[in-house]
Parts: structure tokens; sequence; C-alpha cells
């Protein structure tokens, strides 16, 4: 996971905290990368081996609140049921509804994990490519 | 959401107040509704304004209702909405409460236990005391502790925090006399909790944590102040143990629940701001009174936690030490929030206002007489507990009356980064770090090498730096100097 340079999301410096770069030619394909990026950043390897799966709704009032009520849902479900994941299907998205299934694998913590996601400075953009967003996370 | 031009400040757009104190006046952008203060000598103050952190303190000095000036602690570094070790006093009834100015870990904060041996004694000791505590203390984010809550005893302690620990034997009476806020803060009020946060801090009272978390044996290396240190019952070579931790998934969950909430009522009340992680409520508006009534919820639920952690302490230096030394029974010597919004009374332009004093990442520091003090403290002042980077010092204080007077009686909280954890994991390798704190005579038990290096001393501000401009400037006395001689860490 030592400086990410995988191709849909970037670790990017920051003092305190993580901050991570994700992007995606269109909006379902960016929320399915932020996420891999935040369970990237926390050690995952992206395993294709998965034994549970959850379907996950959630809603926001803009792109943003969206994005970070999206991967504190995930955070929330890593820490309760003590799951990593690694498999991020967007089954149905809006500006402000998001359906998901994210497969994974049952995960005792060890060590440091993301503890939330921030709004600071988040701002979904359009980029040439599709769309992006820096974030900056909680640890 | 502002069309004020953001910047990031530079040494010249700074005003300097008097050796120690910085001022980046209003004009310097167009959406301050205060000017912004820092305190920091000349290289403390070049780390100020190596990252962000600078412009997210100007970025503070928008929030509606601020009184005088937003400040920034030595210790400043970048955060996320507020910096790291800020400072923002909003009036009442009409300023702003906001859940990003107080953090995601609410009432974290750092609890000194003293013993009656010294650190020699304790010595011999030293690698199975580190090993109980490292097994009674469990650590880890999501780790669960020994206590599983109930829906009814969960609200006990939202509302009870270190009182709820008294009733079930984790807590002696003056355990709570020296904690700020004697160990339960008020208006506490569960309805406004939600599920998701009952669910992440049902089973997690008694446990560390992971991320800068820690507890540490410490030598008393230095005392500065033979008076202070006797009130607080401190001498040289004594061995005293450090908790660091905070409210765990619980309080992270109502950070969360309001600033996403807070998202739209900031439009509501009409506020402009530059940083969606500021967002933010006039502090008795219905929102504003539903974001304080859970965050006391979690600062009881913090304070409880580092009261079960200290039990399980206790119980660690007499499983290691009992029938091998005598005077292994620790006091409590205090214990400080770092991550709070309080209301206190402070005087402004010689008139008594009623405030609501956001600190992230700084400590209240009283001075001598103020509210709020133990009877036996009351004439020398609030101690105050600033934890160094692993490895190196940390140091006890007090507050002052320099601090009421400046800074809403504040001051620093630690040492403060200055590598991200990125660097640090680049630069330093877990393994060998551990092995050059032993080699050093510093008993190191941790779960995580990568962990381990992200907190590596490098990462950090200098901290005797640090508090020597606190002391400096007059916010702080400095009382002792802490050595570790053990570490537990995530």
């Amino acid at each position: 996971m030592r400086g990410i340079a995988i191709q849909h999301f970037k670790e990017i410096e920051h003092t305190a905290d993580w901050a991570f770069r994700a992007c995606g030619r269109d909006l379902a394909q960016l929320y399915a990368n932020a996420a891999r990026g935040l369970f990237a950043l926390q050690g995952s390897t992206g395993s294709s081996e998965t034994s549970l799966a959850r379907e996950v709704a959630v809603s926001g009032v803009d792109r943003e609140t969206l994005l970070v009520n999206w991967l504190n849902e995930l955070l929330y479900l890593q820490e309760t049921q003590r799951e990593t994941y690694s498999c991020f299907e967007i089954l149905e998205i809006s500006e402000t509804q998001l359906r998901a299934r994210v497969r994974g694998r049952p995960h005792r913590p060890e060590g440091k994990l993301i503890k939330a996601v921030t709004f600071h400075d988040l701002e979904v953009r359009q980029s040439e490519e599709g769309w992006e967003v820096a974030i900056v996370v909680d640890v | 959401m502002t069309t004020a031009k953001r910047s990031i400040p530079t040494r010249r757009d700074l005003v300097q107040v008097t050796q120690h104190l910085w001022e980046i006046p209003r004009s310097f952008r167009s959406d301050m509704r205060a000017p912004a203060r820092l305190y920091a000598d000349e290289a403390l103050l070049d780390d100020a304004l190596g990252d962000r952190s600078s412009e997210q303190l100007v970025n503070t000095a928008t929030l509606p209702g601020i009184v005088r000036y937003a400040i920034a602690m030595p210790d400043i570094h970048q955060g996320y909405g507020f910096p790291i070790g800020g400072v923002v006093a909003t009036r009442l009834p009409d300023g702003v409460i906001s859940p990003g100015g107080v953090g995601y870990d609410i009432n974290c904060g750092v609890r000194l236990l003293a013993s009656e041996a010294s650190a020699g004694e304790v010595s011999p000791f030293l690698a199975e005391l580190a090993s109980r505590l490292y097994r009674n203390c469990p650590s880890g984010v999501g780790v669960h502790g020994e206590i599983k809550l109930q829906d009814s005893e969960l609200d006990k302690v939202l509302v009870e925090g270190g009182r709820w620990t008294e009733e079930r034997g984790y807590a002696r009476a003056e355990d709570l006399q020296h904690t700020e806020e004697f160990g339960t803060m008020p208006g506490a009020d569960p309805e406004y909790v939600s599920h998701k946060a009952r669910e992440r801090g049902r089973a997690q009272v008694g446990t560390l944590g992971a991320g800068n978390h820690f507890i540490e044996v410490d030598r008393v290396a230095e005392i500065f102040d033979e008076t202070a240190a006797e009130f607080l019952g401190l001498f040289a070579d004594q061995a005293v143990v450090q908790i660091h931790c905070g409210s765990r998934g619980f309080g992270h969950q109502v950070c969360e629940d309001y600033v996403a909430r807070f998202q739209t009522t900031v439009h509501d009340y009409g506020i402009e701001l530059p940083d969606r992680e500021l967002v933010c409520a006039p502090f008795e508006s219905e929102e504003g009174q539903q974001y304080f009534h859970a965050m006391a919820c979690a600062a009881n639920f913090a304070f409880a936690n580092r009261q079960v952690l200290a039990h399980c302490v206790r119980r660690s230096f007499e499983q290691a030490l009992a029938g091998k030394i005598s005077g292994f029974d620790l006091h409590q010597v205090y214990d400080i929030a770092h991550n709070m919004a309080k209301i206190e009374e402070h005087v402004v332009g010689g008139t008594h206002m009623r405030l609501c004093v956001h600190r992230k990442g700084a400590t209240r520091a009283f001075g001598p007489g103020s509210p709020g003090l133990p009877d036996d403290l009351r004439d020398i002042g609030q101690p105050v507990l600033i934890p160094g980077s692993m490895g190196t010092a940390s140091y006890v204080l007090i507050g002052t009356l320099g601090s009421m007077e400046q800074t809403f009686g504040s001051t620093c909280h630690g040492a403060g980064r200055v590598w991200s954890r990125a660097r640090a994991r680049k630069t330093v390798r877990g393994q060998q770090l551990r092995q050059e704190l032993e080699e050093r005579g510093i008993a190191v038990r941790t779960g995580s090498m990568q962990g381990l290096a992200e907190e590596a001393p490098q990462a950090y501000k200098d901290v005797s730096r640090v508090v020597d401009v606190v002391a400096r400037a007059g916010i702080s006395k400095k009382v002792a100097r802490l050595e570790p001689i053990a570490v537990i860490k995530a």
C-alpha cells in the first residue's frame, strides 16, 4: 500500500492524517474507486477472494455528502461487522442516492484503520477523463 | 461556498505582537470576522507556514460570533476544517458551535497517574509491567474491551461518565476530583445520539484505540517548580503513567452524524463558510443544542474510557510489582481533554461573557482561583498534560492568569506533526525504530510496526520548543518533564 500509484486512486501528502485522490469516467466508477482507495490505504490488497456480500444504500443532499456517507457507511460496517471489502459494484446512482453491492471477507482489525472520512475541501469535480475528488480521512 | 479568495498566509502577512505572538490581521481576507493569532518562535512559525495549517486558522476566523481572535498554539499543524492546535471562542447566545471545531475524537485527552516508587525501583520489572499493560489494555481500531453495555447501561455512561465508573468500582472518589469537569460533562442527553454511535461504542469502553493513542510509563526527569510539583504529588525520578485516548468509534460517529447533518443546517441559517468541514449552527438553535447534547455524551464516554483504562493500568502495576516493591499504587494527578467545546465565562474587554470555547488539539489551562478546579488545586492552577512524541519528553504544566487573559484559558496539547504519515512510513522502519527505542532502555509493546513508524519522533516538532513558547508567552508554567521508560501502542 506504500506510495499507492494504482490507476484510479493515489495517496497524497497530508501532515496529520491521510489523503487520497480518486477518479472515474463516470460517477459510479468514481464512487467505486474512492471505496477501493479507502480500503487500499488500510492495507487491503484488492484480493478477488471474497466470502461475503452486502447491499449498501445511502443518500445525501449533494454529490459530496453522498460520497462521505457512502465511505463512512463502509467504515461503520468494517468496524461493527469486523469485515473488510475489496469489490464494489454500484447498482444505482444519482446525485443524491446510491445503492451498491460490496464483497469482502471477515477481518480482524490489526493496527491502523481509517476512523472517518471528512468534508475537508471536498469537491467532486469534472475532469478531462470524467470525474475526480480528493479525500482527507481521519486516522 | 464563499467568494473570498483563499490563499496561504506568508511571513509578509504577519504582524509581530510580542516575541512569541504573531497576528494575521482581518484585512488578510475579506471573509475574516476577527484577526488570527499564532503563538510560535521563529522555527515553529516556519513550520506553521510550511503546510496549510495557517490557511485553516484563517478559515476558523470566519465563524459567526467569534470573539477577539482565532488562536493557534505553537504545536499547530494541518488538520481538516480547524487546524490541530486551534482555539475559537464564540459569544452566546448567537455565536455558533461547530462539530468540526471539536473534531472526530471528542474529548481525546490525557490522564497522568503517579506511583510512590522511583523509576529505578520499577525498572528491573519493566518488561513484565509493559507486557501486562499491553495485555490488560485492549488496543487497535474497532477492538472490544471486557465491558459490553446494554442500552440502559450505555445511557448511564453517556450521562454520568466518570460517576458511572465510580459506581461500578473502576474509580476512586479522588480520581474524579482530579478530572476536568470532575469526570462528568454537563448537558449530555442520549436522545440525540444515533443508533450507529451506540453500536460502535457499546463494547469500546476501556479500550485504547489506534493512531497516536498510547499508554506510557515515564520517569520524572526534571522538576521546574517544586511547590507545584508537591501539590501534584510529583517528585524527581518518580515512576508515573500517561494514558492518551478518547471517545473511540462512539465519538467519531457523533461527529460524522452532525457534520453530515449540518451540511444543510448551515444553509438554513444563511452561514457561508470557506470549508465544508467547518459547518456549524448557532449554539442556541435546535440543531446546535442537539449537537452539544450528543457531544457531551461522547465526552462522558471518553472520561469513562480513560477511567476504566486507569483501572486496568492499576491492575497491571499490582500484577507486575506487588510483593516486589512498595509504592506501586497509582494516584491520579489529573485528566485533561484536548478536543472539546465548552461553555465558559471569560472576561473580554472588562466584561464577563458566556462563550462557547472550541479547543481542537488545545488544552484548557485555567489559572489559579478559576472556577472548576478542585479545592486542593485552586491556589496553584489547573494541571496541563502535554504528551511528547513517542520516545521523547512529555511535560506537566499548570495554567496561569496569563492564559485567562490571552487565550480563553487555553494552551498547547502536544508536539504537533511536521511530517505526513506517508513520509514517516517511507522514511522510518518500525522494526528499526523499536530497536532504537529498546537500546535506549525503553520497553515497546505494539501490534503494528507501520503504526509505530508513523508515530516516529522525527515526524513531530520538538515538544520542548513548543512548551518553551507557551511558558515564555505566559499562558502556562512548567512543572515537570517526563521521559519514557515503556511505550504501549496499538
